[in-house]
């Protein structure tokens, strides 16, 4: 399978959608993207961590202790209402985005 | 909203959740490498990136860019002090004469609502005045609506008993205190009600008086002294801040204007604007009333004259004296800041290109030019910063220093308020970004510093200090002049006494029989040579004028109103025609420079000659006697005699045939003997002559230190440039003297880069000068605004010292040892 490079702002995007049905850790959260891609789609760490602390400022997600499957203490990222209303919004916006490009795409 | 607090959050707890990231990032890649090869990153740079998505890495830079240049500061503590010495020093004079005009111009006068105050003069067509009949007043504050409350005041110099001063006294209505919201120290303050005509009249005293002569003694409240031949009762002090509406010293007494006063005194007059009129509403109305006024009263004497208007100008602010002053400070400032602004500049200049490697390096680590600039334009905010905390320092103190010289007011506060704070911010800012600027840009870009940007800074320097010198050489050279030359009239054996008749309710004839009672007592005395009179004692305050266009020019008319002695009293020579007679009710006699003037190639006797509505005939021609603007060589006099009602208005002045102190005591006695309720005035017409010349001596003195200072600053610029040029080229020097040049060759070499910058500056120094002292041209006593001996004598001086500070570095840079130079780096 070919990997792909993530489209930018993508990310964001698809954290919050995994987010969604519940918090996860970081590493979980590039694991649930990647196999929910089938494997097309591979975070790099490197672009991960900065998306996260952004939607960490934003206030779309918050961040609390739990301990991971391995026994250790790690942090939970959770989706807030603002990130489920923010989620939502991005979501729409890109539908239309893929819509449009499809039509021109048939059609010119 | 809320996202500022998460920043601001992580901002405190930073270095926890770095570590927190940090070991988040370590179990990502330990849980990696349990599930199989992810591939690593670099940790240090992701958890950069992390940092920066919280966006406040401005605030990491500034921090950096802060701490370094504290460091960098300290490590080079010679150009630090030079620079912030040099920054102080022009944001200091520019302080000092901003403060100045702060105090004076800007704040407003210590008074309730002083934006609605408004002081009114007379117009007409063909005349003006400053005062107004306290009766008009009066029918003015009855009748008018467009005014909520009407203001006088009038002063006298009063006898009082138990002191041999005169009392200065202010009489104000009795709104004056409520209306400027002037408090009692102790006591209280006049009251609408309080009269001025009962049996126990009250006073106010005012601060200063009360401390310098009760010793700040609270009991003085309801105690009675004699003033001006009556006993009043003394019922309270005035605050320490309160002077009023004028900007000079406050009376020793406050008192209240009598109401049914029958002289005619004029006063001077303030109304506030009642809410909702304008000041062209204020004076339609006026005047309107005037109109009335006269037609109510046609017969009285002072009557109001034909279309009079009232003018309002703004009260609540102190005067700044004519524009042409203020213009000239300005300019010299200016200068000033100018000077220090170049220095600065070519410092910054110097230093940046000491530092070409150390930008090198930083840029192949990885700095953008953003970001070197940012740090340079930090460097040049902290110095600027240091400069204007040192500039207001200096400035302030400088102000305080000026203001005890010069013996102001002392209820004028100089401590910097916020105007004077912001203002020196501002123009340290622009000074350091400005001059820091290009030096900035062309290290950060690595453009080569063109030697232009050089040449223009030292340029401006030069032009500027070349300015300040030329005209501390003018004035010094007009205070030569006004010490020596000779106004027309002699004024070492002349005493003047100056009764103020109208101030002390006088009539007409009353003043006429006074004037003569006192002219007996006078010419009776042992070594008194003649007595006259005149409206305008010389050098006195007191003047009225007309003007007169002649040829493009204003010419300002002095109106001496006299009797038939004046010119012989005062020995002004009459060079045609004959002296005025005790019935010469039309004839004037003018001076010299107005005949030839006004009448160029004609004899003016016999000419017609028109003053207000009046024509009068020229009798007679005298010599130049400019006595009451010393200075001015656009000013003329002409001497009429006194009309009758003007009798009040006179002044007496005597000639004595000795020295004039030996009669003073007399003089005094007799003056005061007339009406034993007031002390005249009486002054030696010398004293007056050497006050006027001390003023003309400390401009000097002051001018003179700017130069100076402006020069120091220059030179010290010169001696940068000329060390720098020298630092530059020691490799080459030390080649061409190991060839076997000469020294002076070499300093040729250059000293050559410098002459066309110098010669360039000079120049347009001289046509600077040249102009400035066209603002300076009524003080400079007759001296021409471009006397050559002044003008070579700054420019001589300037050359001297520039040659002087160029040629220390230059000589040390001919000591090079050859091998030492061609072995430097």
């Amino acid at each position: 399978m070919q990997k792909n490079d993530m489209p930018s702002g993508a990310l964001v995007l698809l954290v919050l959608r995994v987010l969604r049905s519940g918090p996860l850790h970081g590493y979980a959260i590039a694991q649930r993207i990647h196999t929910l891609s089938s494997d097309a789609l591979r975070v790099e760490e490197g672009s991960l961590y900065p998306a996260l602390q952004k939607i960490l400022m934003k206030g779309w997600v918050t961040a609390t202790w739990g301990t991971s499957e391995t026994g250790r203490k790690v942090r939970f990222y959770k989706l807030t209402k603002d990130g489920l209303k923010q989620l939502d919004a991005e979501a729409e916006q890109y539908e239309r985005l893929t819509k449009a490009i499809q039509t021109v795409m048939r059609t010119a | 909203m809320r996202e500022l607090l998460r920043r601001l959050q992580y901002l405190l707890q930073r270095s926890r959740r770095d570590d927190e990231l940090a070991d988040e990032m370590a179990f990502h890649r330990e849980m990696a490498e349990r599930d199989g090869g992810m591939p690593l990153g670099n940790t240090l740079r992701l958890r950069e990136e992390s940092r920066d998505a919280w966006g406040l890495v401005w605030l990491d830079h500034l921090g950096q860019d802060l701490r370094y240049t504290f460091r960098a500061m300290r490590s080079s503590p010679g150009f630090t002090t030079t620079a912030v010495l040099v920054l102080s020093i022009g944001i200091g004079a520019t302080v000092a004469a901003f403060s100045a005009f702060n105090v004076v111009a800007l704040r407003p006068l210590p008074v309730t609502n002083p934006d609605t105050i408004l002081r009114f003069q007379r117009q007409a067509p063909t005349r003006s005045a400053t005062e107004i009949p306290y009766d008009a007043t009066l029918f003015y504050r009855d009748q008018s609506r467009t005014l909520s409350a009407v203001l006088a005041q009038t002063s006298s110099r009063l006898s009082l008993d138990g002191s041999d001063q005169a009392a200065t006294t202010s009489f104000v209505t009795a709104n004056f205190f409520e209306q400027l919201g002037g408090r009692a120290a102790v006591g209280r303050v006049f009251r609408v009600g309080d009269q001025g005509t009962t049996d126990a009249p009250v006073v106010v005293l005012g601060y200063g008086f009360w401390a310098s002569q009760f010793g700040s003694d609270p009991s003085v409240v309801g105690r009675s002294v004699r003033l001006g031949g009556k006993v009043v009762t003394i019922i309270g002090v005035a605050a320490r801040e309160f002077s009023g509406l004028s900007s000079g010293n406050a009376p020793a007494f406050w008192a209240v204007l009598d109401e049914h006063d029958a002289s005619r005194r004029g006063v001077t007059m303030w109304g506030r604007l009642a809410p909702g009129a304008s000041v062209q509403m204020v004076e339609d109305e006026l005047s309107s009333l005037a109109a009335q006024l006269r037609t109510l009263h046609p017969t009285s004497e002072n009557t109001l004259w034909e279309g009079e208007r009232l003018i309002g100008s703004p009260a609540g602010y102190g005067e700044v004296g004519s524009t042409e002053m203020l213009a000239l400070v300005v300019a010299l400032v200016l200068l000033i800041f100018a000077v220090a602004c170049g220095n600065l500049g070519s410092l910054l200049l110097a230093r940046g290109a000491a530092r070409q490697r150390e930008m090198a390096l930083r840029k192949a680590i990885g700095a953008g030019p953003g970001r070197l600039l940012r740090q340079l334009l930090t460097e040049s905010f902290v110095l600027a910063m240091m400069g204007c905390v040192g500039g207001l320092v200096l400035g302030s103190t400088v102000l305080k220093g000026i203001m005890v010289w010069t013996e102001a007011p002392s209820w004028l506060d100089p401590t910097p308020d916020w105007r004077v704070v912001v203002f020196a911010v501002t123009i340290g800012v622009v000074a350091a970004v400005i001059f820091g600027l290009a030096p900035a840009l062309h290290l950060a870009r690595r453009t080569r510093a063109t030697p232009r940007g050089r040449t223009f800074l030292i340029g401006m320097q030069v032009a500027s200090s070349c300015v300040l010198l030329i005209i501390a050489g003018l004035l010094g050279r007009a205070l030569d002049r006004a010490i020596s030359a000779d106004p027309g009239f002699e004024y070492e054996q002349v005493i003047v006494i100056e009764p103020s008749l109208i101030e002390q309710g006088y009539t007409a004839d009353r003043a006429r029989v006074y004037l003569q009672d006192l002219r007996a007592r006078l010419v009776g005395m042992a070594g008194v040579e003649n007595v006259s009179v005149t409206s305008s004692p010389p050098l006195g305050g007191t003047k009225v004028m007309g003007s007169l266009q002649v040829d493009g020019r204003t010419l300002d008319v002095y109106i001496n109103q006299v009797d038939q002695h004046y010119l012989s009293t005062m020995t002004i020579p009459l060079l045609r025609g004959r002296h005025l007679q005790a019935d010469d009710v039309t004839g004037i006699v003018v001076s010299e420079s107005l005949a030839s003037r006004y009448w160029p190639g004609r004899d003016a006797l016999g000419q017609s000659f028109g003053i207000g509505e009046e024509t009068f005939t020229v009798l007679g021609v005298a010599g130049n006697a400019r006595s009451l603007a010393l200075g001015d060589p656009d000013s003329v006099e002409l001497y009429r005699l006194a009309p009758a009602a003007d009798a009040t208005s006179l002044a007496m002045v005597v000639r004595t045939s000795t020295a004039p102190d030996l009669l003073y005591s007399s003089v005094v006695t007799a003056a005061n003997g007339v009406d034993s309720n007031f002390k005249p005035r009486v002054v030696l017409l010398r004293d007056r002559f050497a006050e006027r010349v001390k003023l003309a001596e400390r401009s000097a003195v002051a001018v003179s230190l700017l130069g100076v200072i402006a020069l120091a600053v220059a030179c010290l610029g010169v001696v940068g440039l000329v060390a720098y040029a020298v630092a530059q080229r020691t490799k080459e020097i030390g080649i061409r003297l190991s060839l076997g040049a000469q020294p002076r060759h070499i300093l040729g070499g250059l000293s050559r880069q410098f002459v066309g910058t110098l010669m360039g500056g000079l120049v347009v120094g001289v046509c600077g000068a040249a102009g400035v002292a066209q603002l300076l041209r009524r003080e400079l006593y007759g001296v021409s605004t471009i006397d050559p001996l002044a003008y070579l004598t700054a420019i001589v001086i300037f050359v001297v010292a520039v040659c002087v500070a160029g040629m220390w570095p230059a000589r040390r840079a001919l000591r090079v040892d050859p091998l030492v130079a061609l072995r430097t780096d």
